[in-house]
């Protein structure tokens, strides 16, 4: 064929857009120094009631002291794993389950009462009856994260496999793929934008599971420090474990930001 | 004329509101090795249909299919398909969606990226190999899809409306490449399309179809040079064609 009717490569570099006088960011952190500051004062000369709302040095310094004798990192991993490891067995369970409802629709058909059934129950509601059956160990934290995570998992799987392009699934049978070779090939990738779009909402709820399970009781832990805390009035020491669990959910989003923007950079 | 591919009776007939709607009635067709057979007829006349049967895509109510005397049951190596929207998979490169229409036929790695690399060289997409679809324009698309199905040496390249979905400009142009492109490579081509000129332009031999349910009407044979580039749309021979089918296609039989 001609290459003349296909564009060309390269070209002239676009002009780089003008950078505004003051960047976004630095005016949302000087509106985060007012903040803290108006907070700081109202604290020091008894506007607001220490008792309940401290203020910000006082909780910088609870912080530092957590951060530097390794208290923060005994109980970041101590929610950390038993969130991951119900978080990565729930995403690839129920993207399976998921999926292959979707595809195999006599498979779909079976499961799908039990799945509608299991999904409306309140998660956080099982906990107790976790708690009866595993005790305070591990397992009860991972299985309520587990079971909380599996079905926005499963929905979006379900609902992915559903949808995949009857154009693709065409053009992969006219070039001789089997249908078992058709669901990896076609109906996985294809359903990759819904699967993650279960992941997000499953990754979020998972860590309001894991801090609600730890008010329960338990021996250590983000949410079990938080509730500790709380009940004996140490304020500074509440927050600083606030902005810590915070935090580390927020690490938690960017790092599935940044994979679904990896993953889904073809759509 | 060999028997290179046969139709046989083929009726076809689809669910429709508590009825059925017959959108294929005692088709049979013959196809040459070699040859480019093009059919012309409205939207609804069941000539994507026939080509979905002659894929192996659908199964015929009655009647036959064989290439080559082998009875066409299921999709096959020996045919490939060109689509209308081109069907691309959007996760995969120019290279990796050519390479997946090869991963079937068991090749060595080696033996798929030559002929890909072949394929992408013969449709004027080299240097394009890593673009993504999403990057490319609806006519380079349809190249990559052309360039998928080349690279699986088919004995017949079925096409469906293979330039419905590109403008009018890259259209014309793309036509002249395919057929630039079959005659090189020696593909016999079936192609489908609602466009007449499209049908007289790349066809040895037209078919016009009727609607609803379709039947083959006529059999009209090209006498236009087989090598032909733009300057034969001009031809009176090609007009009177044109205006020929056009004709056919408002009458109802």
């Amino acid at each position: 064929m001609a290459a003349s009717a296909v564009q060309e490569l390269g070209g002239d570099q676009p002009p780089t857009p003008r950078k505004p006088l003051i960047q976004p960011g630095v005016i949302s952190f000087l509106i985060l120094v007012v903040i803290l500051g108006g907070w700081e004062l109202a604290g020091r000369f008894d506007l607001i009631n220490p008792f309940f709302f401290s203020w910000p040095s006082a909780i910088a310094k609870a912080a530092w002291v957590m951060l530097m004798n390794g208290q923060l990192f005994v109980d970041l991993w101590f929610t950390g794993y038993a969130y991951l490891i119900g978080v990565i067995a729930a995403c690839i369970f129920g993207s399976a389950l998921g999926l292959a409802m979707g595809w195999w629709k006599t498979f779909g058909q079976i499961v799908d009462p039990y799945v509608v059934f299991f999904s409306a129950m309140p998660r956080i509601a099982l906990y107790p009856v976790l708690l009866m059956l595993f005790g305070l160990g591990d397992m009860s934290r991972i299985m309520i994260v587990f079971i909380g995570v599996l079905f926005p998992v499963l929905f979006n799987a379900y609902v992915g496999a559903k949808q995949t392009p009857r154009l693709l699934i065409d053009v992969a049978r006219v070039f001789g793929y089997s249908n078992n070779k058709l669901f990896l090939s076609i109906v996985l990738p294809s359903s990759l934008p819904y699967l993650m779009a279960g992941f997000r909402t499953g990754i979020t709820l998972g860590m309001v599971l894991i801090v609600v399970a730890e008010f329960f009781g338990g021996s250590s832990g983000l949410g079990r420090e938080i509730a500790i805390t709380a009940t004996m009035y140490k304020t500074p020491e509440m927050y600083a474990w606030l902005i810590y669990t915070s935090l580390a959910a927020l690490i938690i989003v960017r790092a599935t930001d940044y994979l679904e923007r990896r993953a889904l950079a073809w759509t | 004329m060999n028997d290179f591919l046969t139709i046989d009776k083929i009726h076809k007939s689809f669910p429709a509101r508590e009825s059925y709607l017959k959108v294929l009635d005692g088709i049979t067709l013959r196809q040459g090795e070699g040859e480019v057979v093009a059919i012309v007829g409205a939207s609804g006349s069941g000539k994507t249909t026939l080509l979905r049967i002659v894929a192996g895509l659908e199964q015929p109510d009655t009647g036959a299919v064989a290439l080559r005397g082998k009875p066409v049951t299921g999709p096959g190596p020996e045919r490939a398909m060109v689509f209308q929207q081109f069907g691309l998979l959007p996760w995969l490169n120019v290279l990796d969606n050519i390479l997946f229409g090869l991963r079937p036929a068991g090749l060595t790695k080696d033996e798929a990226e030559e002929r890909t690399h072949d394929a992408i060289a013969r449709v004027g997409l080299t240097g394009f190999e890593k673009f993504m679809p999403k990057e490319l324009s609806g006519g380079m698309q349809q190249r990559v899809g052309i360039a998928r199905a080349l690279a699986v040496r088919p004995a017949l390249m079925l096409c469906d409306e293979p330039f419905a979905s590109v403008d009018t400009l890259t259209r014309q142009t793309m036509q002249t490449d395919l057929q630039k492109v079959v005659r090189e490579t020696a593909t016999s081509v079936l192609l489908v399309t609602h466009d007449i000129e499209e049908a007289i332009f790349l066809g040895d031999r037209v078919i016009v179809f009727s609607s609803r349910p379709g039947r083959v009407m006529e059999e009209i044979p090209i006498t236009l040079p087989k090598t032909r580039d733009h300057s034969v749309r001009t031809l009176s021979e090609f007009q009177e064609l044109r205006e020929h089918i056009w004709q056919r296609l408002q009458s109802k039989n």
